[in-house]
């Protein structure tokens, strides 16, 4: 019987992914990283933790398998499955036996949208026996030292319904993210869209004021990677208003009368 | 038993059954509802019994034998009724009888016995007065009518006037301490709609003079607005006091409309939350947008409100009137956001420690 991995080059990253630090997130995933220790990252839509993963596998040089997880994400998907290739059976291993036996970093992103016996599979993985069982092949698979796993949560969305639970949130370091402050935003919305010091810090205001209605009707306020959006928009001629319309304004919210307030803001700036 | 009767026959289908009219030659039908129609309009109870009768008479074919049976009915009934519909019971079978004078012998015995010996002078005179005065009475009775009409109108009158001397009564007592809370400019436009509602209906004046104070004092309707909105107002009192009444209120859906209808500029109402939101978000704040007309139930000036107008008609267009509403609400939302409420000397170290803090050296 066969057995199928994926190349692990595809998973390497090459460039460096821009990435500005906001505080000592940096030192400490790589504590985190010697330590051999899994790590959580929190913080609210579009605040940069990917980005922040893909810089630290940039970083450490490791191969970084990410797994967009969803509700009908099962444990199979992350393990590997057994599957028809012409006449044969063959083995395919799922991104995290991919990731764990590449010593890379796994980071399974919004962990919480999982079904919870995908979560239940982590376990092994973050405490000190850092193993993965593969149930359906009766095997073990140990966790090479530079592998490591990284998952991230956004508190915004736990619900009755939708929550970690404590046996998997106290198996993590947890690195709290949220938007940066007015000056890095600044300096993120010009590198990442290349508008000039004037429009990333009206940018900026305006996500400042727009974050204000967070508990006003709005779920979650305007993200970094929105006004990057707006930036880029602009960047590429199209007038600030509409573009700011376009990226800040419809995405967060379908409230008429809210998204007009937003508009105004909006105006007000520009 | 089922009726019939043909339209041209007046209500003579009421008593003539369907089995009488069938057992009539069909070519004498009409005939036969039409005589029927005839005799029963000296008496009903006539008709009934002739419609009864008549039948057996056309079946028998002798049309003289019918004219003289109608002849003979008609006859007693012109001297009494009852006696004739006796007659018209019994004749048929006298007309059988081998004596053929025997039937004109029982009609003139009949006829005699009812009516009687012929009235003396005395008599006639009575009758003749009696005919006079009922005749007298019958033209009168039309006019006690009427006075009976006119006196329930006149009382009903009275006690409107009545009540409507009250309400005038309470709209004195309740117009000076109204009138001194009216901004002068629009004393003249006050007064006059007030008199012209007053004059229809005090009551009505009552309202309107609370209610027309809130509109012009809020400056939500101009002066031709409360003019037309007063207009109106006396279109639906002029039909329904009541509903006029609840209009003048504010208490009806027809009220708002037209006063929605007349407004100009725009209305805070419909922009609120959208104010709300902006100044919120601008201020960092939650705070509550409010109209002037609610200054009675809040302060002024607080912490965590705006007062704006109910109504923006700085421009004719409602985008420009828009904009000023949102130039008044981040004037309000900064005043909340840097305390000028709350502002005390005492605080002034710290306040400037703040503002540093939160927008830097220039700030100071």
């Amino acid at each position: 019987m066969a057995v199928e991995t994926q190349r692990m080059a595809d998973f390497r990253i090459v460039e460096e992914p821009y990435y500005l630090p906001v505080g000592n997130e940096i030192a400490l995933f790589e504590a985190a990283y010697e330590a051999h220790l899994p790590v959580m990252l929190k913080g609210p839509t579009g605040c940069g933790k990917t980005r922040f993963v893909e810089h630290m596998s940039w970083r450490l040089g490791r191969t970084l398998v990410t797994v967009g997880c969803h509700e009908d994400l099962t444990a199979s998907d992350l393990v590997g499955k057994y599957t028809l290739r012409g006449d044969e059976t063959i083995w395919q291993d799922g991104p995290l036996t991919t990731a764990v036996k590449a010593g890379g970093i796994a980071y399974l992103d919004e962990i919480v949208e999982a079904r919870k016996d995908t979560t239940v599979v982590i376990h092994p993985l973050t405490d000190d026996r850092r193993i993965l069982p593969i149930e359906k092949k009766g095997e073990v698979v140990q966790a090479p030292i530079e592998f490591m796993l990284v998952i991230s949560y956004n508190p915004g969305y736990q619900s009755v319904l939708k929550d970690l639970k404590h046996s998997t949130k106290q198996r993590f370091v947890a690195l709290e993210f949220d938007y940066p402050n007015a000056d890095l935003e600044e300096e993120i919305v010009r590198a990442e869209s290349g508008v000039d010091a004037d429009v990333a810090e009206r940018l900026v205001k305006v996500a400042a004021k727009v974050r204000n209605l967070r508990t006003h009707g709005l779920e979650e306020g305007v993200s970094t990677r929105l006004l990057v959006y707006a930036g880029q928009l602009i960047q590429g001629g199209v007038e600030p208003v509409p573009a700011c319309a376009a990226t800040i304004c419809r995405p967060i919210t379908d409230d008429l009368e809210m998204q007009r307030s937003i508009l105004e803001l909006i105006n007000t700036q520009f | 038993m089922s009726t019939q009767g043909p339209g041209g026959a007046g209500n003579v289908g009421m008593y003539v059954g369907r089995d009488m009219l069938a057992s009539v030659p069909e070519d004498r039908r009409e005939d036969y509802l039409r005589l029927v129609q005839e005799i029963s309009d000296l008496k009903y109870q006539l008709g009934v019994e002739v419609a009864r009768q008549l039948p057996r008479l056309f079946a028998e074919q002798d049309d003289a034998a019918v004219e003289r049976y109608l002849d003979q009915v008609r006859a007693i009934a012109d001297v009494g009724w009852k006696s004739g519909v006796e007659v018209a019971k019994q004749l048929p079978d006298l007309y059988h009888a081998p004596d053929p004078t025997l039937a004109e012998a029982y009609v003139a015995i009949v006829s005699e016995a009812t009516a009687g010996a012929p009235d003396d002078a005395d008599t006639q005179a009575f009758i003749a007065e009696l005919d006079d005065l009922e005749r007298q009475l019958r033209e009168v009775e039309p006019k006690q009518q009427r006075a009976t009409e006119l006196k329930s109108l006149l009382a009903a009158r009275d006690r409107r006037d009545e009540r409507r001397r009250k309400h005038a009564q309470e709209l004195a007592a309740a117009l000076p301490p109204i009138l001194a809370r009216l901004r002068p400019k629009h004393r003249d436009c006050y007064l006059r709609e007030v008199q012209l509602v007053a004059a229809a209906d005090p009551e009505a004046a009552l309202e309107a003079s609370n209610t027309l104070l809130d509109l012009l004092n809020g400056e939500r309707l101009s002066h031709d607005g409360a003019s037309a909105w007063v207009r109106r107002g006396l279109d639906v009192l002029e039909k329904s006091k009541e509903v006029g009444r609840g209009y003048f209120r504010m208490g009806s859906k027809y009220s708002l409309e037209v006063l929605e209808e007349l407004r100009e500029g725009l209305a805070l109402r419909k922009v609120a939350r959208v104010l709300k939101l902006y100044a919120t978000a601008l201020s960092g704040r939650d705070v509550a947008v409010r109209a002037i007309d609610e200054m009675d139930t809040v302060d002024r000036f607080g912490p965590d409100h705006i007062m704006l107008p109910a109504d923006m008609r700085f421009f004719r267009d409602d985008d420009r009137n828009f904009v000023a509403y949102k130039v008044a609400a981040a004037h309000g939302a900064a005043r909340i956001e840097f305390g000028t409420y709350r502002f005390s000397l005492e605080q002034i170290p710290e306040t400037v420690a703040d503002l540093g803090a939160k927008y830097g050296p220039g700030a100071k």
